[in-house]
This record gives structure tokens, C-alpha cells and sequence, in this order.
């Protein structure tokens, strides 16, 4: 089997929240096996900004419910979503 | 980019049926494989002394150049014909991404399924033809692929359309709008021009039945609908909901509803990338604010309509299934977790009306004791908690789901009818 691209929205807690702080602590809560393979930033609306990290996993390792988890722990963070899945 | 229309093409099929080599012929044959991965190519051919076009290296090197983040959008790739501009989603084989295709951002309109000449349907076919279904995808084209390996045999090609149309009718999906190709993604036979090797057939080559698809309609003529995703306070602004439309539009100064917490208001701000906007359409991400609404009278799993005419909130619905993994079996009286939109409630199966069978996608038995992995059925749904969502009949974007538990899903749906509360 093949590897999975799933791009996560990350909405953060607040629009004061340090955007480069959170990506890292997102990159360092990231299960074994994962690797993010990018992350871009979308501004949506009043001062609140979503991040999109892509993160690679292999498609046997079956969902993205590790990753979701993982990232909804994490500090800052006030919702976690996926935007979109795909076989690279 | 470009005024030609979008289309959102998802490839699905079995394993190893062809589905990424014939994503990958579709960019090589459209001119959408980057330049410098052609170049790079050439260049270690010629130091190795090898000469002509191998295909299957390309492909090896799209995956690697993707995998690096080099293209923004890694899950999708994009090509363009003379008709549209074609965002693909080469679909994850497991299971458990079946949620995400469910309730991600942009749903298919229509899909290619590869299968394999010289194996035919599979499980993963049939479940993907499933949750073509279920995803509202209204055109099926069908690649019978891997004619070489079959000799580009005319009666092997009709043995597997066969096979595809049992299939079909199974789901329910009208055969009619399914067109079917015999294809070699390998060789490139019937992927942008008819092949000579297969005389006996005439049809469109893929490229061609792509073109021939209808445009897709965004579904503003639907009233609105926008689940809630999250609910902000924002200094100086107030009550902020945050979510994507997925129908109708949603304007300044309309009177909207939350259901199925059940407060309305008047939409006072609508802002999309920062900016302020005076409407917003399906697939804008927005935020807004609405007089008299507080940060604690709406929540996620919420979805804001008009209030005149409301999101509808299930006392029960009938649904659709198809149970794709389970231990054990299912019986009335089961309380998985639903996930639909931005939702997840815990939602009992109340009874169990009717099992489909497989072969002729007739009813094969009124309330069945049990279902199980591989079943189609039609069952009653009772949710814990109040759950808006809708009949795929009338707001398809809204009348979807995934059935999860132990951490697995196990079965996906949709909406036939809803009971009101
Ligand atoms: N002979 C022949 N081989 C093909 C054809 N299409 C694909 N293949 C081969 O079949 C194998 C599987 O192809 P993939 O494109 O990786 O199949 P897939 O459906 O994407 O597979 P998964 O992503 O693992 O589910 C590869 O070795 C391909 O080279 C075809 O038309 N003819
Ligand atoms: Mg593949």
C-alpha cells in the first residue's frame, strides 16, 4: 500500500495564540510514523487564522483518528478537522 | 486560474487495479506532469544510455516530489482538458479514511473506477462504489483497465462490465449513467485516443467521457446550510461562528437559526479571509456574528439556516447503509457514534427494516435479526442527542455519515427520510 497526504485544519483557541509556537508544538505531537509534509496558513476571519498542516501517513495505518487525537491535546488548540485525504 | 468550470473527479477501485498509473497517464497525456520531472528524467536516461519514454518512472517521481510538499495541494492533483479544470483525488484504500471522504472539504462530483480487466470486481470495488453512492457522485465512468494483460479480449472486457453493472444495481446507482472503456493505463490504450487495439469497441476514449461529464451545479439554489466547526469570542466583535457553507448562501441581515440548539438571530457580519464580504457561497470558510446570539447558546455540531426555513432536527431517520467492518453483527438496539458534518452523537439503531440483496439490489428480507460486514440496508436511527441533518433527497451535502466505533468505521450511510422532532 501507498502513503496518505490528509490536510488537518487546525483552528487555534484564539486569534492571539503565537502561530509559529503552535506549529512546533503540533510538529512534536505528532504520532510515530507521521511526518508533516508542510504546513500553510489561511486567513479566515476576524484576526483568526487556520493552520493546515499536511501530514503523510501510510494508507495501512488506516485513518486519521491517531493524528486527530494527537493534535487535539495539543496546547492552543480549539479544533481539529480534515479538510481533505488523498493517496500521494 | 483559468474561466474554464471545475470538476472534482475522485478515482476509486481495488488494489492494484490501475488507480494510480491512471492518474498518472491522465497528467502525463493532459501535459500536467511538471517539466522538470520530464527533464529530470531525460537527463538520468541519457547518462545511463537509455533512451525513449519510460512512463513508469515518472510516476515514481511524481510520488516523491509530492511527498516533499513541493505542490501546495499534496492530496489532490489537477489537470486541465479543453472543458474543465480537474482537481483528482486518487481515494485512500483503507477503510477508516471513508469518514474523511465523508465529511471532508470537497466532495467529488463524479468518479472514475478502475477495474481490472484480469480480476474483476473486488470488495474494495464494491465498497467504493458504495461510497460513490453515498457521497452523492452522480456520473460513473468506468475504466475496465489492464486490457493488455487480458489480450484486449472483447468477451473478458464484457465479462467485468457485467460483473460492474450487478454491481451497480446493487447500490442502486442507474447503470445508465455509468459509461464504460476498455483502458490499459499502462500502455495508454483509450486514455486520451481510441486505441487500435481494441477495434470491437467504439465508445469514448477517458479523456473524452471526461469532457462529455455535465458541469457541476454549486448548490445555491438549496437553502442555506453551514454546520458550526467552532464558536469564538472575539474582542470588540462578540459571538463569532466559524464554519463552511455547504448550501445556499448566506447573507448580512438575513434572520438565521441554530439547530439543534435552537436560537436565531440576525446576521450582523460575515468575513471571509479577513475581509468583509456581504454573502458567502458554498465552500467559503467564513466567520460571522449575529445580534443576540451568545458564545454559550451555540456549539459545534450545530448548523446555522434560515429561519425561516430551519436545519432539521431528527427525533429518528431512515438511512441506507452499508456495513463495511464489524467483529461480530449488528443488531437493533446498537449505539455507534454518528458522524455527520461537524456532528458526532451516539445514534441507536432502533430497528433493522430491510436487508438488500446483493446480487439483485432487491430486498432480500424484512427486518432481518441481524446485518453484518458486506450488508446493505435500510435501518431506523434514533439519536441520543439532538442531531440536525437532512434527507439526501433534499440536501444531499447535509444527508451523509459515518458509523464509528472501537475506533474504526465500521459503516457508512445516508439520509432516506427524516422524522422531525
Ligand atoms: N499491464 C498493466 N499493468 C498495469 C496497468 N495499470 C496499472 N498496472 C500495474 O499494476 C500495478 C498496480 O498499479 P497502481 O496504479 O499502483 O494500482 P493502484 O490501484 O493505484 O494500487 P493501490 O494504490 O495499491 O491500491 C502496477 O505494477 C502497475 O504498473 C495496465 O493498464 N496494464
Ligand atoms: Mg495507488
Amino acid at each position: 500500500m501507498g502513503k496518505v497526504a490528509a490536510k488537518m485544519k487546525v483552528m487555534p483557541q484564539s486569534p492571539e495564540i503565537d502561530l509559529d509556537d503552535l506549529q512546533e508544538r503540533l510538529e512534536n505531537a505528532l504520532p510515530e510514523g507521521a511526518k508533516i509534509s508542510r504546513v500553510d496558513r489561511e486567513d479566515v476571519a476576524f484576526g483568526l487564522i487556520a493552520l493546515f498542516p499536511t501530514v503523510i501517513i501510510p494508507d495501512e495505518a488506516g485513518g486519521t483518528e491517531t493524528i486527530e487525537d494527537a493534535f487535539s491535546g495539543v496546547d492552543g488548540v480549539e479544533s481539529v478537522g480534515v479538510d481533505e485525504v488523498g493517496r500521494i | 486560474m483559468s474561466d474554464i468550470p471545475h470538476q472534482n473527479l475522485a478515482v476509486i477501485g481495488h488494489v492494484d487495479h490501475g488507480k494510480s498509473t491512471m492518474v498518472g497517464r491522465l497528467l502525463f497525456e493532459t501535459g500536467s506532469v511538471p517539466e522538470h520531472v520530464i527533464e529530470q528524467y531525460r537527463e538520468e536516461a541519457e547518462e545511463k544510455g537509455k533512451g525513449g519514454f519510460e512512463f513508469a518512472y515518472v510516476m515514481d517521481n511524481l510520488a516523491e516530489e509530492r511527498e516533499r510538499g513541493v505542490t501546495i495541494d499534496i492530496a489532490h492533483q489537477e489537470f486541465d482538458t479543453e472543458e474543465y479544470n480537474f482537481t483528482i483525488v486518487d481515494c485512500p484504500g483503507h477503510r477508516d479514511f471513508v469518514k474523511n471522504m465523508i465529511t471532508g472539504a470537497s466532495q467529488a462530483d463524479n468518479a472514475v473506477l478502475v477495474v481490472a480487466a484480469d480480476d474483476g470486481v473486488q470488495p474494495q470495488t464494491q465498497e467504493h462504489v458504495f461510497l460513490a453512492r453515498t457521497l452523492g457522485i452522480d456520473e460513473l465512468i468506468v475504466a475496465v483497465n489492464k486490457m493488455d494483460l487480458v489480450d484486449y479480449d472483447e468477451s473478458k472486457y464484457k465479462t467485468v462490465v457485467e460483473e460492474v453493472k450487478q454491481l451497480l444495481q446493487q447500490v442502486r446507482f442507474n447503470v445508465d449513467d455509468a459509461e464504460f472503456i476498455p483502458t490499459s493505463a499502462f500502455e495508454g490504450d483509450n486514455v486520451s485516443e481510441d486505441s487500435e487495439n481494441t477495434p470491437w469497441y467504439d465508445g469514448p476514449s477517458l479523456l473524452d467521457a471526461l469532457n462529455n461529464l455535465p458541469e457541476p451545479q454549486p448548490p445555491t439554489d438549496a437553502p442555506l446550510r453551514l454546520p458550526i466547526q467552532d464558536v469564538y469570542t472575539i474582542s470588540g466583535i462578540g459571538t463569532v461562528p466559524v464554519g463552511r457553507v455547504e448550501t445556499g448562501i448566506l447573507n448580512t441581515g438575513e434572520n438565521v437559526s441554530f439547530q439543534p440548539s435552537d436560537v436565531s438571530g440576525e446576521v450582523k457580519t460575515v468575513e471571509m479571509h479577513h475581509e468583509e464580504v456581504p454573502k458567502a457561497e458554498p465552500g467559503d470558510n467564513v466567520g460571522f456574528n449575529v445580534r443576540g446570539v451568545g458564545k454559550d447558546d451555540i456549539r459545534r455540531g450545530d448548523v446555522c439556516g434560515p429561519a425561516e426555513e430551519p436545519p432539521t432536527v431528527a427525533e429518528t431517520f431512515q438511512a441506507q447503509v452499508v456495513v463495511m467492518q464489524h467483529p461480530s453483527v449488528i443488531t437493533a438496539g446498537y449505539t455507534p457514534v454518528f458522524h455527520a458534518h461537524t456532528a458526532q452523537v451516539a445514534c441507536t439503531i432502533e430497528s433493522i427494516d430491510k436487508k438488500i440483496d446483493p446480487s439483485s439490489g432487491e430486498v432480500a428480507e424484512e427486518n432481518p435479526d441481524f446485518i453484518q460486514s458486506g450488508d446493505a440496508a435500510v435501518v431506523t436511527v434514533r439519536p441520543q442527542k439532538p442531531l440536525s441533518i437532512e434527507s439526501s433527497n433534499e440536501i444531499p451535502e447535509l444527508g451523509s455519515f459515518a458509523i464509528r466505533d472501537m475506533g474504526q468505521t465500521v459503516a457508512a450511510g445516508k439520509v432516506l427520510s427524516v422524522n422531525e422532532r
